[in-house]
């Protein structure tokens, strides 16, 4: 009976603190809660200290220090599976806003491949936080100075030369609409990670190996040379190596820091939260730190970011179909 | 060479400096307990390390190792139990000279000999790892696969007790790391299309269960035993340098039996110091004289365990292939920073590599002044009720299992590995192999895998790469190895009937 009284009392308690706090819903008077009202959880697929992570964790850091949102986003990483676990929490995560996952390409991929069911249309797109683009590599002592000789060389001897990807990941299919595209074959090995993809080409047990622009700036001129280029445009601090695009052939790869809602999320809290990504993402310290790390700084709102995916899955699906045979 | 004293003047911080000494005297502290091993303790220290730095993190991780192994040797001596599996050798001269009345001697001894196989290890360590590195980095799929093919073959044929035992247990061990996500196909396998099976088993919340809740399982069931109190003095503990002189050859055997022992993955610390402790004896013209207060007898356990510790950090830092199961820890530690131990951590994070190197060398001298001066009181802490400290772990154990994905499902998977672990030590089993096998069955198997599609599909492309052929050729004479060691087994098993009862798990 005691307990209960000091439940009861507590309860009390609380309930009056909360309506006199500062802040709270009801203090002026009006009747609906501004959004956000508690921290906003942000999944990321990927273990600390990776890309999304990192732009995860910055965008959250900035909207804090410049008090763009009265909450602050908190950055959990559920690792695993190629990141399908950490989408499969967002699908399954209530749509009231309080949930978000930061994420890429991998998606469509992993829907391509049929290891995830759900594609963009199972989601609310916020928006794209800028991407980065990535090359592919040959050993510094390769032959093939220019992607003129490889090209050459992957025209003249199919399945001569030794691409290393991870299966169904990111580099398997750059890789596969390139080579679509150009109209050559590769044997392919297979790597799981950016540092075994590495281990790989500088020991000169593969050929060929896609890294990100980011990545391969640490081996530029120290045991690999980058050939071609899969973003946009031209970047500042490869400003060497060519794009597939100028090249002649219709293979970019612009992998974007995709936000996301679970589907249903209602659509004013994800304008609330677009804006403050777009007000970081677009202000010039922020291009900086992109630029700094080989990534391209830019804005797109979510509608546009579905559509550009949606488009991007088509091609991916199609590749897939190659792939999987 | 630039990169190695970088690390060094890095770790002369305040705050290095002072995590490795936490480091070190919580690893003291929890070996010398009886039924807290270091590996329980780092797999638990591990997500409290997700926000520090990784040079850092892994500091704090070294200095648990090398104070977790010498920890032990303060209940072997003292209560003849060892505090850690490790320390089962150091029982059998150690209680016996410190019931004569030399607890101090016998403890110094012990002391000196860790802090010396420690120092021999790490000269094998600096001195191996950069060069080994750079040669690692020629090694293609055929060569670590028929190199991870050769240890676990040697683990097999190496493990403590039956080998038919070992082999189920390192067999289940590969047979839980096949579900999730198919290496060479990228699809998913033997997930029962339960999607929270397509990351596979991940390896903390294994080890934490197999290893920490089995353990915590187990000591509840004798939840009230206490050990007796025995009076401990520090006369005799500073050991001479004549001493030294005099063990110096035993010592430096051992500490190279430790060492080579600890490369090779999956057995560690407690095989070293039996296997230096047996040599020792053979070679003694008083073998009778050991088991019964002999100082050799506690130098060559000591040192080996000790230097099997920078033995196994060899190939984890240039292969990526861990040596022991605390090194499978560390792993997982790398991993979670975002880092791929390798050949290439030399060239990507050098810090990272030299801070390993760095962080153990010393790691041990605060061992060895922490030892020194605190054993005393240490010795009291096994007397803490195992009431309190179990409740703790167990919710340090859930905590931190979520915390390295954030999803409930792998605290169900390590509740559930704790049971099988259990159940497999109550079967005599050793849980050793169960963890090399399941840590080491997909490095086997992606890069068999790799392999066979650079070669189109051809096994026989093996034959091309020489290193490989001599990796092969080692793994078939260890498979004839056990029928040679059958007949030396025999007389280590009488020397072992003793301790029986003492082999708390396989761990270390």
């Amino acid at each position: 009976m005691k307990t209960r009284l000091v439940l009861w009392g507590l309860s009390a308690l609380s309930a009056a603190a909360l309506t006199l706090a500062p802040g709270s819903p009801w203090q002026d008077g009006g009747a609906v809660a501004a959004y956000p009202e508690k921290p906003i959880k942000v999944i990321v697929g990927f273990s600390p200290g990776g890309r999304t992570d990192t732009v995860a964790r910055l965008m959250a850091k900035e909207i804090k220090e410049r008090g763009l949102l009265p909450q602050p986003l908190v950055v959990v990483n559920v690792p695993g599976a190629g990141s399908t676990i950490a989408g499969r929490q967002a699908v399954e995560a209530e749509p009231d806003g309080y949930t978000l996952i930061h994420w890429h390409h991998q998606m469509l991929i992993a829907n391509a491949m049929g290891t995830f069911e759900y594609g963009p249309t199972d989601f609310e797109s916020v928006g794209f936080t800028g991407g980065g683009s990535p090359i592919w590599a040959v050993h510094e002592d390769s032959p093939y100075k220019t992607w003129a000789d490889l090209e050459g060389k992957l025209k003249a001897e199919p399945k001569g030369l030794v691409e290393v990807i991870g299966i169904g990941t990111i580099p398997h299919f750059v890789g596969a609409l390139l080579a679509k595209e150009v109209g050559f074959e590769t044997r392919k090995v297979a790597a799981s990670s950016g540092a075994d993809r590495s281990k790989a080409l500088l020991g000169k047990h593969a050929d060929i190996a896609l890294f990100s622009a980011a990545e391969y700036t640490k081996w530029k001129g120290g045991g690999m040379r980058a050939l071609i280029f899969f973003g946009p445009n031209r970047v500042d601090k490869i400003n060497e190596v060519p794009t597939a695009k100028e090249l002649g052939y219709d293979v970019v790869w612009a992998n974007p820091n995709w936000w996301l809602a679970p589907k249903g999320t209602p659509q004013d809290r994800i304008d609330v939260v677009a804006n403050a990504l777009k007000a970081v993402a677009t202000s010039p310290e922020i291009e900086e730190w992109y630029k700094e790390r080989v990534l391209d700084p830019y804005w797109t709102d979510g509608t546009q970011a579905e559509k550009e995916s949606l488009e991007l899955l088509e091609k991916l699906k199609e590749a897939a179909k190659d792939i999987k045979k | 060479m630039a990169d190695f004293f970088a690390a060094f003047s890095n770790l002369f911080q305040i705050w290095p400096l002072t995590l490795l000494a936490i480091g070190v005297s919580l690893g003291i502290v929890v070996g010398a307990i009886p039924g807290l091993t270091a590996t329980m303790l780092i797999a638990l220290t591990l997500p409290l390390t997700f926000y520090m730095e990784s040079v850092n993190a892994i500091t704090l991780l070294v200095g648990m190792y090398v104070g977790g192994i010498s920890g032990g040797l303060i209940t072997a001596t003292l209560l003849r139990m060892p505090g850690t599996p490790a320390s089962i050798m150091t029982t059998f001269d150690g209680f016996p000279l410190a019931r004569k009345g030399q607890p101090g001697r016998a403890l110094g001894v012990g002391i000196t000999s860790s802090f010396i196989g420690g120092l021999i290890s790490w000269c094998f360590l600096a001195g191996l790892s950069p060069p080994l590195a750079k040669l690692a980095l020629r090694f293609g799929p055929w060569e670590y696969f028929t190199m991870v093919l050769m240890a676990l073959v040697m683990l097999a044929s190496l493990a403590q007790g039956s080998m038919i035992k070992g082999l189920i247990s390192g067999c289940l061990g590969m047979l839980f790391a096949m579900p999730g996500m198919d290496p060479s196909l990228g699809q998913m396998r033997l997930t029962f299309g339960f999607h929270d099976l397509d990351a596979g088993l991940k390896l903390l919340p294994v080890l934490i269960g197999a290893f920490a809740i089995s353990q915590i399982i187990k000591d509840a069931v004798e939840i009230d035993w206490r050990p007796k109190m025995m009076s401990v003095s520090r006369r005799g503990i500073i050991v001479g340098f004549q001493d030294v002189k005099r063990h110096g050859i035993n010592m430096l055997r051992s500490g190279c039996i430790g060492t080579w022992i600890g490369l090779l993955p999956g057995i560690g610390a407690n095989i070293a110091a039996m296997m230096a402790y047996t040599t020792t004896k053979n070679l003694s013209k008083e073998p009778q004289k050991f088991g019964t207060g002999h100082e050799p007898g506690i130098v060559s356990a000591e040192t080996a365990n000790n230097s099997s510790i920078g033995g196994a950090m060899i190939p984890l830092i240039t292969m990526g292939i861990p040596g022991s199961v605390v090194d499978a820890i560390l792993l997982g530690a790398l991993i979670i920073h975002n880092l791929q131990p390798g050949p290439l951590l030399f060239t990507t994070n050098p810090e990272v590599a030299y801070g390993f190197i760095s962080s153990y060398l010393i790691a041990n001298f605060i061992m060895f002044g922490l030892m020194l001066f605190a054993v005393v009181h240490i010795a009291k802490v096994m007397y803490i009720p195992k009431s309190y400290l179990l409740s703790a772990v167990l919710v340090f154990c859930v905590i931190g299992t979520f915390a390295l994905g954030n999803r409930f499902f792998d605290v169900w998977v390590m509740l559930a590995f704790g049971l099988i672990g259990f159940g497999l030590e109550y079967c005599k089993v050793p849980l050793g192999p169960f963890v090399i096998g399941f840590v080491l069955s997909p490095i086997a198997e992606e890069h068999l895998r790799s392999a066979l599609m650079m070669a189109e599909g051809n096994f026989l492309d093996v034959f091309n790469r020489p290193v490989a052929v001599v990796f092969l050729a080692v793994s078939a004479l260890s498979l004839l190895w056990p029928l040679y060691q059958e007949r030396l087994a025999r007389r280590q098993r009488e020397a072992l009937a003793a301790a029986e009862p003492l082999c708390q798990n396989d761990s270390i």
